[in-house]
């Protein structure tokens, strides 16, 4: 039998504020922070994300955000795309709809960091995944927590990755 | 003897269900582990024996999730289960979670994956993804402008007309050559959001065809067009007039000293063939299917305005010096003798544009204004077809929610600039005018033509009363007749053929029409204060009752038309004294002069409302001898 195809899986992750928050924030938060990460997986030559429009995808590095400041890889998988797109449409319905989307506690890095599991048993950095905690922690945090928590990042330039239809 | 059962020995306890198990290493045993199987809906703890295999464990899976085995997809650190393998083989241990994908119903291959298929399948998907991706092009405008071809699109329709596109060009050139009309214009806080984006405005005028051809003989425009500092500036240019006409006279007064420089006339010449004269035709021709043309003109001029601006920062050209560096501005002819002067004149006079393009408006308009007027008048037909077309309807209904917007139009109209006593009567008139507009039976009456030349010559029969007997209503001006007339019988609305009178009134700011109202002799109709039937003189006999009845004199103007209005409409007033009584001094005049036709000259006396001298005009006429 041939060994099954090994798909890399690689994870995008991009500065939000553009390197302003390794600036500012040891004088706003007092403590430093590289940046404000998002981050998306890669796999099947295709960028999936989270977002408050729900799991979405485009070609990599296809969002208005363009290339990613960095990327890890994360492993290899022997899922299938089309597998993976039915679990990603599982998902979209269940854990990670759009309105589910919060900036702190179920955001984009929360949805990569499930996927790189499912895809590779491995999580994704955490500096990355511990990056609300890092800010909550903080005074200023704190005190923004209630506009923060409004607010909803959707990067533009994905569709929405819906159940596929009779795919062969 | 009974040590039988002895070497059997009790069997051991490992097969029992105990939760934690020892350390994993003890391949020989199967243990029970559980394990974690996770669905991205739900998630679920099995127990199974250390040493199954794949397959078994789905069959437990299965019968927990409700699905056939061969839906199963089990995934575990990246790598799909297969049936024959076992969980050891993947390093399943207790306590570690396994992931489980549940394929839909309607999915050909039952197994759940084998190479070969996987690579099938992956050629195959592969394609879904991109054709899922192929929309993102559409949804990847970050501006989310989208929208803004229906706009520009909705724009172009609601204007061209069929009916009469030629009319409605006019119309709107004159419109928005006035420089009022374009106050209006920016005023309107519509005109002013669109404004104040750079980007539609960008779009907005890159989508006329005109602009499209301009901006490729002269690429400089594009690029002010693509430059949003420059947009906005513009913008901001465009919707203060103030700060506009400030500029130009700035640059009149730096044309004008350019002018006076050794071949910089010929320069400007030059300027002014090459760049203004496309500009000008693109700007003109886009009044005719562009709504906010009007902007993309000021634009244009205002693009003008910008390198002018930049120049007059700098001191007006030293003829002596060396020539300066050419600033880039929308010219073509770069080849001129006079060196120093078309660096500066070449942005100047592409700045000029917006003067050039106002003195030609302004010379259009007088002339167009007229014939415009006179078309209009002479043709009730193109009332009609104008009121019919949407558009006009639209902005009627937009007007009528609207009552501030239509308060400012309406008072800034030329019209009213004039009195401003009118102004203020008009004022507190104005939502009466607009629920009139509203009513349908107002509409169809306004597209009646024979209805609007009755009106006309409501209108005529009332500024005569007024030139003639002044004294009837004490401020009864005939530019503000109308208005009164609109104003007082606006309440009066049950009266069908005086009621659609009132809705003429908001024709004004309509600048072409808005002369019929007020200005009567503009009007072909010769309506005379007497129509010449039988009501008629009901209006001119009842003019001279009311001096009579104290009531009209001291009483408001309201009181007077609510009078006269009743008098047509309704009986004959019993209070009116007889005609022969009224004229019995003409009549005695007429006796004398030799008319001795009594009944004649009572009529001529009544249709000429009292005028001897008319009267005696009429007679003549009629009587050959």
């Amino acid at each position: 039998m041939e060994p099954p195809n090994l798909y890399p899986v690689k994870l995008y992750v991009y500065d939000l504020s553009k390197g302003l928050a390794r600036r500012l924030s040891p004088i706003m938060l007092g403590k430093q922070l590289e940046g404000i990460w998002h981050t998306s997986i890669v796999v099947h030559k295709d960028e999936f994300f989270f977002g408050s429009g729900g799991i979405s995808s485009c070609p990599p590095g296809g969002t208005l955000l363009g290339p990613p400041d960095s990327v890890v890889d994360v492993g290899s998988t022997e899922v299938t795309e089309e597998i993976f797109l039915e679990y990603l449409s599982s998902l979209g319905e269940s854990l990670f709809r759009g309105e589910a989307y919060n900036l702190f506690e179920h955001n984009c890095n929360t949805f990569s960091n499930e996927v790189a599991q499912f895809l590779t048993g491995r999580k994704i950095p955490s500096y990355i995944t511990d990056l609300p905690s890092e800010v909550l922690s903080t005074p200023f945090g704190q005190a923004l927590r209630p506009f923060l928590d409004s607010i909803q990042i959707q990067p533009p330039g994905g569709s929405t990755v819906g159940r596929p239809n009779g795919q062969s | 003897m009974a040590e039988n059962g002895e070497s059997g020995g009790p069997p051991r306890p490992s097969r029992g269900s105990s939760a934690a198990q020892g350390p994993a290493s003890a391949p020989a045993e199967p243990k029970i582990i559980k394990v974690t199987v996770k669905t991205p809906k739900e998630k679920e703890e099995f127990a199974v024996p250390e040493n199954s295999s794949v397959q078994q464990f789905k069959e437990a899976i299965s019968k927990r999730f409700k699905s056939q085995t061969d839906q199963l997809v089990l995934i575990f650190a990246g790598k799909i289960l297969k049936d024959q393998d076992t969980l050891i083989q993947h390093g399943i241990h207790d306590g570690l979670t396994v992931h489980l994908v549940i394929k839909s119903q309607n999915r050909p291959q039952g197994q759940s994956t084998q190479p070969s298929n996987a690579a099938g399948t992956n050629t195959t998907s592969a394609s879904t993804p991109r054709s899922n991706s192929t929309p993102i092009s559409t949804n990847s405008n970050p501006f989310g402008l989208g929208s803004l071809g229906g706009l520009a699109g909705l724009s172009s329709l609601g204007l061209s007309s069929t009916n009469f596109s030629e009319l409605q060009n006019q119309m709107q050139q004159q419109l928005l050559s006035s420089p009022e009309m374009m106050i209006q214009i920016m005023e309107n806080p519509f005109v002013q959001s669109m404004l104040s984006n750079p980007d539609l405005m960008r779009q907005l005028i890159m989508a006329n065809p005109q602009m499209q051809q301009l901006i490729q003989r002269n690429p400089e425009i594009s690029h002010l067009l693509n430059n949003p500092d420059i947009m906005r500036q513009t913008l901001e240019i465009a919707r203060n007039p103030a700060m506009m006409q400030e500029m130009m006279r700035n640059q009149d007064l730096a044309l004008s000293n350019l002018e006076s420089i050794p071949g910089g006339y010929n320069a400007l010449r030059r300027m002014y063939t090459d760049i203004q004269e496309p500009m000008l035709n693109a700007a003109q021709e886009q009044f005719g299917g562009n709504p906010f043309a009007s902007v993309g003109s000021s634009s244009s001029s205002g693009e003008g305005t910008q390198p002018s601006r930049t120049e007059n920062r700098d001191p007006l050209p030293n003829p002596w010096a060396p020539p300066p560096a050419t600033q880039s501005s929308a010219t073509t002819s770069t080849t001129t003798s006079s060196g120093s002067g078309s660096g500066s004149s070449s942005s100047n006079a592409t700045g000029n544009t917006v003067a050039a393009a106002n003195y030609v408006a302004s010379i259009f308009s007088t002339p167009g204004m007229q014939s415009l007027l006179q078309q209009i008048t002479e043709n009730p037909q193109l009332i009609q077809n104008m009121l019919s077309a949407p558009y006009m309807r639209s902005m009627m209904q937009s007007l009528s929610q609207n009552p501030d917007l239509a308060a400012q139009m309406m008072l800034n109209s030329p019209v009213f600039t004039a009195n401003p006593q009118l102004q203020e009567q008009m004022r507190p008139q104005l939502p009466a005018f607009l629920q009139q507009m509203q009513n349908p039976d107002t509409l169809s009456a306004m597209s009646n033509p024979r209805a609007m030349q009755a009106l006309m010559q409501i209108q005529q029969g009332l500024q005569t009363l007024a030139t003639e007997a002044p004294g009837l209503i004490p401020s009864f001006t005939p530019g503000v007749g109308v208005g009164v007339l609109g104003t007082a019988i606006g309440p009066v609305g049950p009266v069908t053929p005086i009621g659609p009178i009132g809705p003429i009134v908001p024709f004004t700011p309509i600048g072409p029409i808005g002369p019929i109202g007020p200005t009567g002799p503009a009007a072909g109709p010769p309506g005379s204060t007497g129509s010449g039937a039988p009501p008629g003189p009901t209006v001119s006999s009842s003019a001279p009752s009311e001096t009579t009845s104290p009531t009209s004199e001291s009483g408001p103007n309201q009181q007077f038309i609510q009078q006269m209005v009743q008098a047509l409409a309704g009986a004959n007033p019993p209070q009116l004294p007889s005609p022969e009584v009224r004229f019995q001094q003409q009549l005695e005049q007429l006796n004398a002069m030799g008319f001795l036709n009594r009944e004649a000259n009572l009529q001529a006396l009544i249709a000429t409302g009292g005028d001897i001298n008319a009267a005696i005009e009429r007679l003549l006429g009629s009587q050959p001898s």
